[in-house]
């Protein structure tokens, strides 16, 4: 009998929106079940269901046999179902073991009994070998360790059903790893986990058994035994796709993007990178490698003109640009594709053709004595939407309207209109799907391969190993690692570096640094 | 999104028709709250209700009361869409308005205001000086970090008090003792288009700002930055936007507005003089228009028709019955709410136990 089982699920939001239709998923005891599927796939919407934060309009859940109705979290926690965000709820000045009771604190008359509460906590760590000490804050703790709190803080509340969603998202690969290792020892002792995610290496070596959904439906489930990574992904996406590009050989003789000793001091005065040379040619893509928070941010922040720099110079065709503001850097030919396209890429409220424009309303074709000319910024975008296929109703709609995907095309499409000199890029295809990440993908290796420049930072290491020439390491700010891009570098290669686990000397890097 | 929900060239058109809707709503709402209130607080509430709902259209002078109240919650509507647009929180329009009247009163009580010049020196000055009144807070916030909600709402207690000081003083008085200057010099005075009702030039000039703000918004480079500015100020940077200078230069745009409303108070067929406390409270009233209206230029005038019928109901209902005036903040306040909280009628539906009806809200 299965643990867990969802019969015909359906759910269509208020807004017309169909996310769940006639999901089915089955669950059996002590089994890690994957639930994979591209971005607004449904995935999310089915686990919110299974954790009784949605109601869904058609369909039944079974918990061993017998039909149960979540109306609220609570419900589905009284049954033993526990979940994982991908953005933790936690107290950051509050301590582990806080974090982990809070709401079922262990008492002693009306007092807290910290005691038990600390005891209990060390216990629970121990046995599922979730290792963390009960007693710092945890916003002194790295992401990964975070996320065990959050683990702990589900199994405090007798969770027998574990649903992480998209848990390795934040993780460096070592972190990842220590994950797994917690999954199979949890369910070494009797818990089930859901595990939600859309890179599929990870799907295939911790799970036993996949559902594929596609579209707001399951499309199938298999055992992991029995498929291939290029099976599942036909699968989610509904036909062949190859993740993968092919890097031309390019031109890379003139350097473009020359930084010397750059220097970026965070608001509270902490060195956040610290003394960086680096370059970068035409036709080149170097990839920046590194836990998030390493200083890649602050670099590519540093050279578009968005941060101060505390020392350094910054040239680009050996001009120097250090003084220049955001828009005369623009106007040298750099293009900069941000990491978070909704805090910074786009203005959502404002329409598509505003947004495509933004970042030339210097330019006379656009804007005349102050005027806009709303007939060229109307073709600008249509031409725009046409050549980046951005589904989209029209130029004058808001970009709120758009899906991740389309909206990061926006994005990309605004930066390569005119092809760059210099191009950042920063986690260009964060929480976009398949097909759009294969055809941003293709954008960015095209301007590499019409000679631009490229330095590009991302949290994904297969995308940094599929696209970058080079690969500069950073760790606390300064360059550990430096690698010529070759078959041989595996993502476990550049994970030591960036741990700090190890530091390769000048001469290793120097091949590498050209 | 699985579905993406099939978007036709009328959903623009809807989301306008969804927002009158809610905006109509929330007035049906708050007038059948305040109709409760009234039968039970009032020895004649049909009276007062009728009042409330006929007076200000009853007679022609109570038409230019109106009329004459819809130009100037235009015009302080308009200047805090525009704030509001940038997303900057400037509360300085009641200053800006009292600066403004300053302004002119001490041009126009000058030799130059009894020349055909006049009328237009006196504006000019009002907008001028409420500009530099709205550039304050800007650059206070721009090179300070001054909190502008904090500065421009000091500021306004700082320019009543100038106001009251300045009558004590320097201006000319019919006789002494009173806080009321003498009368501007006709020359000066916003000529009135409907004789003998309170509907004078400051008509024209709400009409021409509704033009000018909504031009400036959405056909020129500045208004279409400072709209980006509003909408995520970190998207605006990163463009190259200099988003210090739109915010500064959207606050003293504002304050220009204020400025001209000052004008239309002193020099306007209300006052044609300068008294002190002369703006009443309406430039705050501002806020309201500009959140129903949702900062829109062309929804402010129609936002502005609705609300000041109410104001002026409410005033003549306090006048002639024993329900106060201070009733219609009761209208406001649940005006303010619904609208802001981005109520929709399928909670009414709900309510009485109905089926949900998506359409409700349109």
């Amino acid at each position: 009998m299965a643990l867990l089982e969802a019969r015909g699920i359906g759910k269509t939001y208020p807004g017309g929106v169909v996310a769940n239709d006639g999901v089915n998923l089955v669950i059996e005891p002590g089994e890690v079940h994957a639930v994979v599927g591209e971005n607004g796939a449904g995935k999310s919407t089915l686990m919110k269901i299974l954790f009784g934060i949605e109601q869904p309009n058609a369909g039944t859940l079974m918990l061993e046999g017998k039909e149960v109705r979540f109306t609220k979290p609570r419900h589905a926690i009284e049954a033993g179902i526990g979940m994982v965000f991908q953005h933790f709820s936690l107290v950051p000045s509050f301590s582990v073991y806080e974090n982990v009771v809070m709401g079922s604190e262990p008492h002693t008359g009306i007092t807290f009994n910290r005691k038990t509460a600390i005891a209990e906590v060390q216990a629970l760590s121990d046995k599922f070998r979730l290792k963390v000490d009960p007693l710092p804050p945890v916003g002194t703790l790295p992401v990964g360790q975070q996320q065990r709190v959050e683990i702990l803080k589900a199994l405090y509340r007798n969770a027998r059903i574990l649903i992480l969603d998209e848990p390795t998202a934040v993780l460096a690969p070592q972190e990842v790893q220590e994950l797994f290792v917690a999954i199979r020892s949890l369910v070494q002792q009797g818990k089930t986990v859901i595990f939600i995610a859309h890179k599929l290496p990870e799907v295939l070596e911790i799970s036993d058994r996949i559902t594929v959904m596609r579209q707001g439906k399951t499309v199938g489930e298999v055992k992991t035994s029995e498929v291939t990574e290029k099976g599942l992904a036909a699968m989610m996406v509904g036909r062949e796709v190859t993740l993968r590009v092919d890097r031309a050989p390019t031109d890379q003789s003139q350097r473009v993007a020359d930084v010397r000793g750059l220097r970026v001091v965070n608001a509270r005065g902490t060195e956040v990178v610290g003394g960086l040379d680096l370059t970068v040619h035409t036709g080149e893509i170097v990839g920046l490698v590194g836990v998030e928070g390493n200083g890649q941010a602050e670099t590519l922040e540093a050279i578009s003109g968005l941060k101060p720099i505390a020392a350094g110079e910054i040239k680009l065709l050996g001009e120097s640009i250090t003084g220049l503001d955001v828009l005369d850097r623009r106007g040298k030919g750099i293009a900069s594709i941000p990491e978070d396209r909704i805090a910074q890429g786009l203005a959502t409220g404002a329409t598509v053709a505003e947004n495509l424009v933004a970042t030339r309303l210097g330019e006379r074709r656009y804007v005349r004595n102050g005027l806009l000319d709303l007939k060229a910024i109307r073709e600008n975008a249509t031409k725009l939407i046409e050549r980046f296929s951005i589904r989209v109703g029209g130029p004058d709609y808001n970009v709120s309207t758009l899906s991740g995907g389309n909206m990061q095309k926006v994005v990309v499409a605004r930066e390569l209109a005119e092809q760059p000199r210099l191009l950042l890029v920063n986690q260009p295809t964060r929480g976009v799907d398949l097909g759009a990440t294969q055809f941003i993908w293709r954008t960015i290796t095209d301007a590499r391969d019409a000679g631009a420049a490229v330095l590009l930072s991302s949290a994904d290491l297969h995308e940094l190993l599929a696209l970058s020439d080079r690969l500069l390491v950073l760790y606390r700010g300064k360059i550990v690692a430096a690698f010529i891009n070759t078959p041989d570098l595996t993502p476990e290669t550049l994970g030591t570096y960036m741990l700090g686990l190890a530091t390769q000397t000048a001469d290793e890097m120097q091949p590498a640094l050209k | 999104m699985s579905n993406v929900p099939s978007i036709d060239k009328s959903s623009r058109f809807k989301a306008v028709q969804a927002e009158i809707g809610r905006a109509l709503g929330a007035l049906a709402i708050a007038l059948v709250v305040t109709a409760v209130i009234v039968f039970l607080t009032s020895k004649s509430p049909i009276e007062a209700l009728t009042q409330l709902f006929t007076a200000p259209i009853a007679k022609v002078r109570t038409i230019g009361l109106w009329v004459d109240d819809i130009a100037k919650l235009t015009v302080t509507g308009l200047a805090f869409s525009l704030v509001f647009q940038a997303r900057q929180f400037a509360m300085g329009v009641q200053g800006q308005v009292y600066v403004g009247g300053i302004a002119a009163s001490y041009v126009v009580l000058s030799p130059i205001g009894s020349t055909p010049l006049g009328l237009a020196a006196g504006v000019l000055a009002a907008m001028a000086a409420g500009a530099l009144y709205g550039f304050l807070p800007g650059i206070a916030k721009a090179r300070l970090g001054a909190n502008e909600i904090v500065s421009s709402l000091m500021l306004n207690y700082i320019a009543i008090e100038l106001c009251n000081f300045l009558m004590r003083t320097s201006l000319p008085k019919p006789q002494p003792g009173v806080l009321t200057s003498i009368d501007f010099p006709s020359e000066s005075v916003f000529p009135a288009l409907v004789e003998k009702t309170r509907i004078d030039l400051g008509l024209i000039f709400a009409i021409v700002s509704v033009i000018v703000v909504w031009f400036a918004l959405y056909r020129t480079s500045w208004g279409l930055k400072l709209r980006l500015v509003g909408h995520n100020s970190r998207f605006a940077e990163y463009a190259g936007i200099k988003s210090t200078f739109i915010m500064v230069s959207a606050m003293t745009a504002s304050g220009a507005l204020g400025g001209l409303l000052g004008a239309m108070f002193v020099q306007g067929q209300t006052w044609g003089k300068l008294t002190v406390l002369f703006e009443g409270g309406l430039a705050f009233e501002g806020i309201l228009v500009a959140i129903v209206a949702r900062s829109r230029p062309l929804a402010v005038p129609i936002v502005a028709v609705f609300y000041a019928y109410l104001r002026q109901g409410a005033a003549l209902m306090n006048v002639r019955t024993d329900v106060p005036a201070e009733v219609i903040g009761v209208v406001t306040a649940i005006i303010i709410l619904l609208v802001s909280s981005s109520f929709s009628l399928g909670f009414v539906t709900r309510l009485f136990g109905a089926k949900p009806a998506g359409s409700a809200a349109k």
